[in-house]
């Protein structure tokens, strides 16, 4: 069954997706999608654009049901009251009406965390993502890579069982994509979370992941499925990295 | 902290120009009837105005009352209506926007009842309350609650699909995205209704009053007429306009105070 988390080194699966389908009347969008995610692990998930990334990841968060198949989380079937999944968007999703520290609380408010521990939760996250000098701002009081910043320290402070992500960082400028590629390196490490990411910037997913799903055209299956395993910190220019690159670009290209 | 507040200096030009223009409006006005454009029994000059809101703050013949009674219980029944309209127009079009039950169910009727002007129920309000105060408050309620109604509903509408996505993927009841999404960022157009609200009740008001009453702002309106007094029948005017000018800016600070988060 965990044949196909290679990069799990032993560690326990903690999401399983089964023959996961989805169709818009005849279109199928997703065809027959299997596979496993180890717990702790950051997986990428790339695709040639209009492969359904989106339909996938809204399958995963169960926003949209699936016409077949299902999601496994822990070896139950996933339910985004039971478990905690997170989901950071691609726009920014933060509610203009709340502070920068009630933003981030959303997430542990709705997933009732007793009083105690969410404050003290809250603190944490926001200092581990430097917010906590602007934690009493309002969201159009802060820049625009700080809303998205927002947005994942939320999901990170749910301790999520599973955290999706949608190009979080496709709308931001080079330099600041790498800072928050690093920063979420480092929450990701820090916190132990499951993360499946998803882009369509090859070489972000082949800075940030241990492994890549590369997903094909519609009907879109998992093409094939690259391991990263290189030492962290990461280096753009590193031959091997470069060359993972490649392997990537030729493996989206050949559709 | 960073981020300092910045102040900006209005042109002095900008700050000239609303006042030269109320100015130079009433000389004209004055002008007019002075000079005998306009015969003083069609139009009162501004003094003349003057002279007599004067007088009718401690005079109450010939029409009854003092100003301040006069204002008073038209203020009394518009915000009666007023409040009584934002009670159940805002949480009504805000479950029409978010409850698909309470949209079918009450839509229809709405949409019925709408069009038909507040007035138009007059002859049935007396029918049913008399020429007393709570007729009038139901006919300012009618025309209250259609904005409250429509803003509210629409603000609930206009939440950000993202938004409402990203409280579900915490697995957010309906009832608690309703609760802390759709209401919040529907405030804004809620207050906007607000003050649109306010308007038509206090329009509504002096068409109340013109047809039943015995007191009231409208009701000064209409004395003045019965008396051929053109200084009564503008001195009501300015009354209402004045008041409905004070009622607007109340309501624009309390909303400046609610709102700041959200347009800062």
């Amino acid at each position: 069954m965990d044949d196909t988390s290679k990069a799990s080194g032993g560690r326990k699966t903690k999401i399983q997706v089964k023959n996961l389908t989805r169709s818009f009347g005849d279109l199928t969008v997703l065809n027959d999608i299997s596979f496993n995610v180890a717990e702790g692990e950051f997986l990428s998930i790339v695709g040639p654009t209009g492969c359904g990334k989106t339909t996938f990841l809204n399958c995963l968060s169960k926003l949209l049901p699936t016409t077949k198949g299902n999601i496994l989380i822990d070896g139950e079937e996933a339910n985004p009251t039971k478990h905690n999944i997170s989901f950071v968007f691609q726009e920014p999703t933060c509610m203009p009406w709340r502070t920068v520290r009630e933003n981030v609380a959303y997430g542990m408010e709705t997933k009732k965390f007793p009083k105690e521990k969410l404050e003290e939760r809250l603190k944490y996250i926001l200092d581990l993502v430097g917010l906590s000098d602007t934690a009493n701002l309002y969201p159009n009081q802060v820049s625009a890579s700080m809303e998205q910043r927002i947005a994942v320290a939320r999901a990170f402070a749910v301790d999520p069982d599973l955290l999706l992500m949608d190009e979080p960082y496709g709308q931001l400028d080079v330099k600041l994509r790498y800072y928050l590629e690093d920063e979420l390196v480092r929450l990701w490490k820090t916190l132990n979370s499951t993360v499946v990411f998803v882009t369509h910037n090859i070489e972000e997913a082949v800075y940030v992941a241990e492994r890549i799903l590369i997903l094909s055209n519609k009907p879109t299956k998992i093409k094939a499925e690259v391991l990263v395993d290189l030492p962290r910190p990461r280096s753009l220019i590193d031959p091997k990295f470069v060359e993972i690159r490649k392997q990537v670009t030729e493996l989206i290209r050949w559709w | 902290m960073a981020y300092e507040s910045v102040k900006v200096e209005t042109p002095l030009l900008l700050r000239i120009l609303p006042v030269a223009s109320v100015v130079l409006f009433f000389a004209v006005w004055q002008a007019i009837v002075d000079f005998g454009v306009v015969p003083n029994t069609m139009l009162a000059s501004p003094t003349q105005v003057a002279v007599l809101f004067w007088e009718k703050l401690f005079v109450a013949d010939p029409d009854g009352a003092v100003l301040s009674v006069h204002a008073w219980v038209s203020i009394q029944e518009a915000f009666t209506g007023f409040f009584l309209s934002l009670a159940i127009g805002i949480p009504l079009g805000l479950m029409m926007g978010w409850f698909s039950v309470a949209e079918g169910l009450a839509r229809p009727i709405f949409e019925l009842i709408r069009p038909i002007p507040p007035v138009a129920w007059i002859p049935l309000t007396i029918f049913w309350f008399g020429i007393g105060i709570p007729g009038k408050v139901f006919i300012i309620w009618l025309s209250g609650i259609v904005p409250c109604v429509i803003n509210s509903y629409v603000g609930v509408r206009m939440t950000s699909p993202t938004l409402i996505q990203m409280a579900r993927t915490y697995g957010a009841t309906d009832w608690e995205i309703f609760k802390k999404i759709c209401i919040p960022s529907a405030l804004p157009m809620v207050f906007g209704a607000m003050t649109i609200s306010q308007a038509y009740c206090w329009t509504t008001l002096v068409g109340a009053e013109y047809l039943a009453a015995d007191q009231g702002l409208g009701y000064l309106i209409t004395m003045g007429r019965r008396l051929a007094s053109p200084p009564m029948v503008v001195l009501g005017m300015i009354c209402v306009g004045l008041t409905g000018v004070a009622i607007g800016i109340l309501i624009e600070r309390v909303e400046k105070k609610l709102l700041a988060g959200i347009r800062r």
